[in-house]
């Protein structure tokens, strides 16, 4: 368990985790046609009148697209710019509809797991808010 | 040019269509090495029942799915884009010819005039695809070079094909170029993200997720690409 006191990260565990589950991530994130399909789908795009921070695509290319693009070589800043992406901008509420197939959830939800393993929570009593 | 034309015609095109089946093969595979069955509920096995269900939860039906996340336009758009680019080079007067002389059969061909308005909507499509997205923000915000690269691929045996029919630019050259890009798209197809012209049935209609068009019998077996250092061992 990294200590969430330090700003440090554990880049080998982020690396195996990210291992673990390789084969189905990497292949989906290089599957991805971004066609931006998923964004009308998602009702948090169409709240903050198209703002691309909160396409489906969009949150996963930009977290975990680049963890795996990385290789998990990445500092504690990341993570917290990361944060807003996956938790703020996303509810898990499973609508973001992808015309090939892509569980869009599913990988969010990976990489809350990966940003959970680094101490790195949503802020619930921080400033900021879903709309 | 006729030693090139001759290559290009010949050895060239049953290599590409190797590479195209063996690696469309390679992919299906690949698909049921890296997923596996779910005990997770889904629909009842009825063949019926799940054809009823397909066509309910169809991308064509307008109320839901692909007409009801995307605009109208681009939906209808996109359904044609991909339909047209299917079938076409399949159906083409030319195409079969060259099959006719190589295998003594042919297939139903569209008339020409059909055919050359087909084009013209794969040409038409395309550029639609690229001003989007260069044009609109949220397309633009996740687009990489990878992409343009790959509308590119696509549409130039279409935009080749239409000038070598016309015989505009030298129709030797052209040809030429048609006959390799048609050749590059074949052989792009199994690894590139073209592949979800083949993976998009897998996806969508065996995979079990929110937005499954079949019995979503299939989830993903959590498989490794490295033998060593699964944090799940």
């Amino acid at each position: 368990m990294p200590d969430v006191e330090k700003n440090t990260v554990d880049t080998a565990a982020i690396a195996t985790m990210l291992q673990s589950k390789d084969a189905e991530m990497k292949r989906i994130l290089n599957y991805c046609v971004r066609c931006g399909i998923c964004a009308e789908s998602c009702f948090l795009y169409m709240a903050h009148k198209g703002d691309p921070q909160y396409m489906p695509s969009y949150k996963v290319i930009n977290s975990l697209g680049i963890l795996y693009k990385k290789k998990g070589n990445v500092d504690k800043s990341f993570f917290e710019g990361i944060k807003g992406l996956v938790w703020r901008n996303c509810v898990l509420c499973h609508r973001c509809y992808c015309p090939i197939g892509i569980d869009i959830p599913r990988m969010i939800d990976f990489t809350r797991s990966i940003c959970r393993s680094q101490g790195v929570y949503p802020d619930h009593d921080g400033g900021e808010s879903w709309l | 040019m006729y030693d090139v034309y001759g290559f290009i015609r010949g050895p060239m095109v049953w290599l590409s269509f190797a590479i195209f089946f063996g690696g469309l093969l390679y992919q299906a595979r690949q698909f049921y090495v890296l997923t596996m069955e779910t005990s997770l509920p889904r629909p009842p096995a009825s063949v019926t029942g799940l054809a009823k269900g397909a066509v309910k939860r169809s991308s064509f039906d307008p109320r839901t799915m692909l007409f009801a996340s995307a605009h109208p336009v681009l939906a209808v758009i996109t359904t044609a884009f991909h339909a047209c680019i299917i079938i076409l080079p399949v159906f083409l007067l030319a195409h079969n010819v060259l099959l006719f002389e190589s295998f003594g059969f042919s297939l139903f061909v569209f008339p020409e005039p059909v055919a050359g308005l087909m084009t013209w909507l794969v040409i038409f499509c395309g550029i639609f695809f690229l001003l989007r997205r260069i044009l609109f923000d949220h397309v633009r915000a996740i687009s990489t070079p990878y992409d343009y690269a790959i509308l590119l691929i696509v549409i130039a045996p279409f935009l080749t094909g239409y000038l070598a029919t016309r015989q505009w630019f030298g129709y030797e050259s052209i040809l030429v170029l048609h006959i390799l890009a048609g050749e590059l798209m074949l052989v792009a197809i199994p690894f590139t993200k073209l592949k979800h012209g083949l993976l998009f049935f897998f996806y969508r209609y065996l995979m079990h997720y929110e937005h499954t068009l079949g019995r979503g019998s299939r989830t993903w077996s959590g498989t490794t690409l490295h033998k060593r250092g699964n944090a799940n061992a």
